[in-house]
């Protein structure tokens, strides 16, 4: 899975909550500082550091428990996404 | 509150405003003369003030409660909620004046509390903007910051002007100026989270600021007509700051409503 298929699937399930926009711009201003290139493929810990950072974003916005769901749903679409490749 | 229940609010609050702008633009008509004196409408202007402050307050407070400890937003929900609890305790002294003798008194001892809610609701808006930092959302550039509160400054410059050179005892002078003044401190914070609130249109947590931020931009307009028309002498101008007052206080009212549902789903 590249990057940049894993943040547009991120996206997706963001959007309903924070909208694409912002979605998209704070994943991609998080995988800027972590490091993570938009071509090339995403490990798990990268992965596991990008989910880190907007749960505790998300957590403003939503709180906790809200937060903690949805990024169980963002791990649910990668999971989905990883197997139907 | 249902569905049903907040589209009857939204109703009902467009049919009061609508009434406010009728007085203002046909004042002689029947509805004004014969049904809906003076009086009444200032009553009722009151009752839809002080129930959206409330309501208002209480929503706030509820989502402080739902987020849990450490939350970098919580804190802004609790100085949100006694911003708008301030602005009750302001709005319930000037009821018992409004509704016995139908005035309002300027400036009178709710004066105190409405100014006690701007340092609470502009301190709401700021942990609001480094609450967003800190998670890593873009804020823009210094520089534009910078350039935001020059533009805001050249702002106040030409709105207060007018409203300074207004004769009139001193602390009434020092009210009319001090409240567009600090609008405008709280319009910083607000044009900055209007930014952050662009990005995430579309979305359930984008229409708690629409609702919240367009609430506080009527609130600033409703004190800077209301220092214009007080300098102006134009009373019969006060049906629209009544009309701005009701909208502001039930936007924000409903954004911390909106956001409570999204804590509670």
């Amino acid at each position: 899975m590249t990057t940049s298929d894993a943040i547009d699937t991120v996206v997706k399930v963001l959007a309903p909550h924070i909208g694409s926009t912002m979605a998209r711009s704070a994943i991609e201003a998080h995988c800027h500082k972590l490091g993570i290139a938009a071509t090339s493929p995403l490990s798990p810990e990268q992965l596991d550091l990008l989910l880190g950072k907007l749960t505790a974003g998300l957590n403003i916005f939503v709180g906790r428990e809200k937060s903690a769901a949805v990024i169980g749903d963002v791990r649910q679409a990668l999971g989905a996404l990883g197997r139907a490749r | 509150m249902s569905t049903t229940g907040r589209q009857l609010a939204w109703v009902v609050v467009g049919l009061t405003v609508a009434l406010y702008v009728g007085w203002a633009l046909a004042p002689t008509s029947a509805l004004y003369t014969k049904w809906l004196d003076g009086h009444r409408l200032l009553a009722i202007a009151a009752v839809f003030k002080l129930a959206s402050l409330l309501a208002g307050a209480a929503w706030a407070f509820e989502c402080r409660d739902r987020l849990e400890a450490g939350n970098p937003a919580r804190p802004a929900w609790f100085l949100l909620s006694l911003g708008m609890l301030s602005s009750f305790a302001g709005q319930l002294c000037l009821a018992p004046y409004q509704f016995v003798f139908a005035e309002t008194p300027f400036p009178g001892p709710g004066d105190i509390f409405y100014l006690l809610a701007y340092p609470f609701l502009i301190a709401a808006l700021l942990i609001f903007l480094n609450a967003y930092r800190e998670a890593g959302l873009p804020m823009g550039s210094l520089g534009e910051r910078a350039l935001l509160v020059a533009g805001v400054g050249v702002v106040a410059v030409v709105i207060l002007r007018p409203v300074v050179a207004t004769a009139g005892p001193l602390l009434e002078r020092i009210l009319t100026v001090a409240y567009p003044a600090l609008d405008l401190v709280l319009l910083v914070p607000l044009v900055l989270l209007l930014r952050i609130a662009l990005k995430l249109r579309g979305s359930k947590v984008g229409e708690v600021w629409l609702l919240l931020l367009t609430g506080f931009a009527f609130m600033c307009a409703g004190d800077i007509c209301f220092a214009y028309f007080l300098a102006l002498g134009a009373v019969e101008l006060d049906p629209f700051v009544h009309a701005t007052y009701i909208l502001a206080y039930f936007l924000v009212a409903s954004g911390a409503q909106r956001q409570l549902r999204i804590l509670k789903s």
